[in-house]
């Protein structure tokens, strides 16, 4: 009876034992299931950007992983650095090709001597408070932007980090009057700069200033601003917003706290907006420069010769004439 | 040449922030305020599937802060680290943009984008100042990799979830682990 009982109870507790334990074994399968992530699920989760708890006070410390399209890093190594080295060189290269080949565009029959006005000193000074920022934001930012690609390899380290830590300061500074420049003149100057119909017959005949085949000798209606100057105008508003709103996101991390990938967006338009600006520019420069006789004039002391009005500005000169709004220089 | 790597075992690891102890208390000499280059993330805390891993710079073989930064401060060393070079660096925050992994930090957040000098990760490799000399010690932490030794927070990990080495050498701890765990629901983990 002892002996049966004692069999019994452990065939019992062997049962009651493998019931158990498979039960748990049973439990342990479901855990696996329902809680337990395996490294694939954790790996996924961490990659598709899964932020977490820390410790840490870092800025962006409770992401892992920041996942982003890595294309952006070659898009700027190998299209925007070069793109904005062209931008400068290349159209410089052009101009002056063009120029050897084509000629400027003289003023009939000379300087009449008669100064015309044509932009207040207001215009004057907020013309330079932009554009003297614009041009060493562009060699700063070429540097910043292709400067390790085109001028490191030919320098010192040490000259290169002081070079293009200076590069850095100037570029954050010159931001702000640039800034308030493009504003400006953004705003005041946009009324003289609707496109007319006449502006389309302008742009058929590239101004009038190539010198050879079916263009030469024309020349084009234009009123206060002529269609390239216009255009000019309205692209330097557009990218000069895109390029300011970029700028600073970068500049004032601290102020707008922009995404990590919103940054690199930021960088990327800034650049764009940088090789169209600078393309223009030069073209711009070489305009009031070089090209067009008596045309840095407007920019050095507001008023123009009466022979260029005349032959760039006609309709403009016409009717400053007709409403007797004709100031000449004393 | 070996080619360095971390690996963090997300099985293993129970977030007692060791590594960052470790880590802070190495390159001490060179870590400003606030600056973390070590940290611990708890993915699903407190709920099923909760998960931590110790994150740091993951010396990238094609970095993408190498192929960002402005100044061009990043070199890879033989061993195939990425590290940089303070005296170059302008403090842009463009690499902090650009890394995956939240690795570069800055000693400041200011307007103008006055940050200071990056700091990261260096797998306490110093920097590219002499071996153990004063400057590396002040701008970079410790040089371990120079006496022949291993990153201090994979050395004092408790549980060996944090594994610092050849990437060969450490992916096949790794796997073998895996294969040992033999869980039919793992997909290689």
């Amino acid at each position: 009876m002892n002996k049966w009982f004692k069999q019994f109870s452990v065939i019992l507790a062997l049962v009651i034992g493998t019931t158990f334990s498979a039960l748990s074994f049973a439990h342990d399968g479901a855990t696996d299931h329902s809680h337990g992530a395996t490294e694939g699920q954790i790996w996924a989760q961490l990659q598709a950007g899964a932020t977490g708890e820390t410790t840490s006070h870092g800025e962006f410390h409770n992401q892992p992983i920041n996942s982003y399209d890595l294309r952006v890093l070659e898009l700027r190594s190998d299209w925007l650095a070069p793109a904005l080295m062209a931008a400068l060189f290349g159209m410089i290269i052009i101009f002056v090709l063009f120029i050897k080949v084509n000629g400027i565009s003289k003023l009939h029959g000379g300087f009449s001597g008669k100064l015309v006005y044509r932009w207040s000193k207001f215009d004057v000074s907020i013309h330079w408070l932009g554009a003297i920022p614009c041009l060493l934001l562009i060699l700063t930012g070429l540097t910043l932007l292709a400067g390790r690609f085109f001028f490191q390899p030919y320098i010192s380290e040490g000259i290169w980090a002081g070079f293009v830590y200076g590069a850095k300061q100037v570029h954050d500074f010159m931001a702000i009057p640039f800034m308030i420049g493009w504003a400006l003149m953004t705003t005041l100057w946009a009324k003289n700069q609707l496109p007319k119909m006449y502006d389309l017959k302008w742009m058929l005949v590239v101004g009038g200033y190539i010198n050879f085949g079916p263009f030469k000798g024309k020349h084009p209606d234009a009123g206060f601003a002529n269609a390239g100057e216009k255009l000019w105008f309205w692209a330097f508003a557009a990218f000069g917003l895109v390029i300011s709103a970029s700028g600073m996101l970068l500049l004032f991390p601290n102020l707008f706290e922009p995404s990590r990938t919103l940054s690199l967006i930021a960088l990327v338009l800034h650049s764009v907006s940088a090789i169209i600006i600078t393309a223009f520019s030069i073209v711009h420069i070489f305009m009031a420069t070089v090209m067009s006789e008596g045309g840095m004039e407007c920019m050095v002391s507001g008023y123009c010769d009466e022979t260029w009005a005349s032959q760039h500005h006609n309709l403009w000169f016409d009717e400053i004439k007709e409403n007797g709004t004709l100031k000449y220089k004393e | 040449m070996a080619t360095m790597k971390f690996l963090c075992d997300t099985k293993r690891c129970i977030e007692c922030n060791g590594c960052v102890t470790a880590c802070k208390n190495e390159n001490d000499s060179a870590l400003e305020w606030g600056i973390q280059r070590r940290r611990v993330v708890t993915i699903n805390d407190g709920m099923p599937g909760e998960a931590s891993i110790s994150v740091a710079c993951m010396h990238c073989t094609d970095a993408p802060c190498q192929a960002v930064c402005p100044a061009n401060c990043f070199y890879k060393t033989e061993d195939g680290l990425t590290l940089h070079n303070k005296d170059t660096c302008i403090g842009c925050g463009y690499c902090l943009y650009a890394c995956p992994f939240g690795a570069p930090q800055f000693p400041k957040k200011g307007a103008f984008g006055s940050r200071g000098k990056m700091d990261k990760c260096t797998f306490c490799a110093g920097g590219p100042e002499e071996n153990h000399s004063d400057a590396e010690r002040q701008k970079y932490g410790s040089n371990r990799i120079a006496e022949g030794k291993l990153p201090m927070c994979a050395e004092l990990c408790a549980t060996k979830s944090l594994l610092a080495g050849d990437a060969e050498v450490i992916s096949n701890i790794f796997r073998e682990r895996v294969a040992y765990r033999g869980s039919k629901n793992a997909i290689w983990g």
